[in-house]
């Protein structure tokens, strides 16, 4: 089976090919471009580099958030067009479990953060176990005490991932460490695995109905529901 | 061997329509798909980006399997993905836009970025099987009003256009301002039936260039009409107000036109944009048209607002003249015309 695989959360602009679990091939691209302009182009790059023809394709897999709204929308626009024109599966996966897939080690608790503005972070944390992930808090956002508290409630050795240069500013609290540089960012190859593992040919079908995951509502729709309230 | 039959597959996300459409050689429609989200905005009074932007891309993918299934044909009969780079809003352009280069790029399609405007007044070619240029045209929308003359299928001079408010802008800000709801344009046209529109004698900005516009004063004038009615204690009849501002602004739009038809001496005017939908700027400027010894072209009622029809127009006239875009075309929010 072969996984085209599109990560574009982040500033990072990211695609990767993966025939079965082995990945043949990752393009990052992190120099302050926007994916609009980048994406295709990468795809198309990627796949000649490859050897890899369009109609090759089985699964487009694509990272739905939390993250950049943009980015996920020129992500989730061009997976799922490519999907419908190739008649090819299509995957979302959450961008905080792509990160996790980025260092599958046991014995550590890993959390995984992405910028949510104004000091905010989304956070999720995962475990490795067995060779398998393991979710053990959703994704929510969080300012930066409760993200320190959440990991420490889980009693465990932690590794920070993600947009957390703000956070590697500070002295990190006792346990807690951020993984290594050049597994910081998100990147289509862990996107790619993480799709495989939770792909499901039955029911996987559809290309349509697919959103991203932005987690907050938009501005406008926060100050209308704050006055709606205080009427 | 005849000439071969050219399928257009047009795509359009630049503000609060998700619509796509499949057209036949630049001229006859085959689909034509809107999810309109007006309903959605109201809330608001008024389009709100982000939300616009998460519509698009939660309806963009349906818009264009319908568009291509009610036109009977599949991707691969298609000869060209044609789709709105500018002007618009960047997060709702970058919906359709990024659909549209995966789909020419999944199916080894050309790409053709389109101007939103020159769209606009391609919807004519759609309206009229005779218009071909040169002509005139009157670019009127929330975001635009501009005189144009068109050369040719792909050559556009910029004769003059709005120094500040666009003709829509200043309809929907006067609407929000006497409290009707959005969008204000068919609303302020609707209240407008049924007041006098000499009642008030609004002023029309006299500028020394003869293609140029400006509403702003023209809206400042409405706002402190009706401040200072209120403030005198005198009901003000809305009706008045709505047809006496309508007056003011076609007036200026024909003034301005009918100059430009005597001074270019071409003898076919079309009407573009989404205000072009106003039947009293429709009338009207037929008469003058007529008086100026021209003929007025305007757009039915669904093409007058944004559609992705006249985008496969415009993109089939593109294609036709060898003009393609790059796989790594952005989106450009405020792309000018001409």
């Amino acid at each position: 089976m072969l996984t085209l695989a599109i990560e574009t959360a982040t500033k990072v602009c990211s695609v990767a090919l993966c025939r079965d679990r082995r990945i043949i091939g990752e393009y990052n691209v992190n120099a302050g471009m926007t994916h609009s302009v980048l994406l295709v182009p990468q795809i198309e790059k990627i796949l000649t580099c490859c050897a890899v023809k369009k109609s090759d394709i089985d699964l487009v897999a694509v990272s739905i958030g939390p993250g950049s709204f943009t980015g996920l929308r020129i992500g989730l626009a061009t997976a799922e067009a490519l999907a419908y024109a190739w008649h090819c599966y299509l995957k979302g996966v959450g961008t905080l479990r792509c990160l996790a897939y980025n260092m599958p080690r046991e014995g550590v608790v890993l959390s995984p953060v992405l910028d949510a503005q104004k000091g905010n972070y989304y956070q999720a944390i995962y475990r490795w176990q067995y060779g398998k992930i393991e979710e053990l808090q959703p994704a929510c956002v969080v300012g930066k005490e409760d993200l320190f508290s959440r990991i420490a409630a889980t009693d465990m050795p932690a590794m920070l991932l993600g947009e957390c240069d703000k956070l590697l500013q500070d002295k990190l609290p006792e346990n807690i460490e951020a993984v290594p540089k050049e597994i910081l960012r998100p990147k289509a190859a862990s996107l790619a695995i993480a799709a495989i593992d939770v792909f499901n040919a039955e029911t996987d079908k559809n290309v349509f109905g697919l959103e991203p995951y932005y987690i907050r509502k938009s501005e406008a729709e926060e100050l209308w529901e704050k006055r709606q309230k205080q009427k | 061997m005849g000439t071969r039959d050219v399928y257009i597959l047009g795509i359009e996300s630049s503000c609060d329509e998700t619509a796509a459409a499949v057209v036949k050689n630049g001229r006859t429609v085959l689909s034509n798909v809107i999810s309109s989200q007006i309903d959605i905005h109201q809330k608001f009074g008024g389009v709100v980006p982000e939300i616009a932007s998460r519509k698009h891309i939660e309806n963009i993918m349906p818009v264009i399997d319908k568009a291509l299934k009610d036109a009977n044909i599949n991707l691969s009969g298609i000869d060209a993905v044609a789709v709105t780079y500018g002007p618009g809003l960047v997060g709702a352009l970058l919906v359709g836009l990024s659909a549209a280069k995966a789909l020419a790029f999944a199916a080894d399609k050309p790409l053709l970025g389109v101007n939103h405007l020159e769209g606009h007044v391609f919807a004519n070619f759609l309206e009229d099987d005779k218009l071909v240029p040169p002509f005139l045209a009157l670019v009127v929308s929330g975001g635009h009003t501009a005189l144009l003359k068109v050369m040719d299928y792909n050559s556009f001079e910029l004769l003059g256009q709005t120094r500040d408010d666009a003709a829509g802008e200043a309809f929907d800000k006067i609407a929000r301002f006497m409290g009707l709801p959005y969008p204000g344009g068919p609303e302020i046209e609707k209240l407008a039936l049924r007041g006098n529109e000499r009642a008030i004698e609004f002023p029309i900005a006299k500028l020394d260039s003869p293609y140029e516009f400006s509403f702003s004063g023209l809206k400042s004038a409405v706002i402190n009409y009706m401040h200072g009615a209120e403030q005198a204690g005198r009901k003000i009849n809305t009706a008045d107000v709505a047809a006496s501002f309508q007056r003011a602004i076609v007036d200026a739009l024909l003034q301005k036109t009918a100059a430009a038809i005597s001074d270019t001496g071409l003898s076919e005017v079309v009407l573009a944009g989404g205000v072009s939908a106003n039947k009293v700027l429709q009338a009207d400027l037929a008469e003058t048209a007529k008086i100026c010894g021209a003929r007025l072209v305007h757009p039915t009622s669904i093409l007058c607002t944004d559609n992705a029809v006249m985008i496969a127009c415009r993109g089939y006239f593109m294609l036709q003249a060898g003009i393609k875009s790059p796989l790594d075309l952005n989106a450009s929010p405020s792309l000018k015309l001409g």
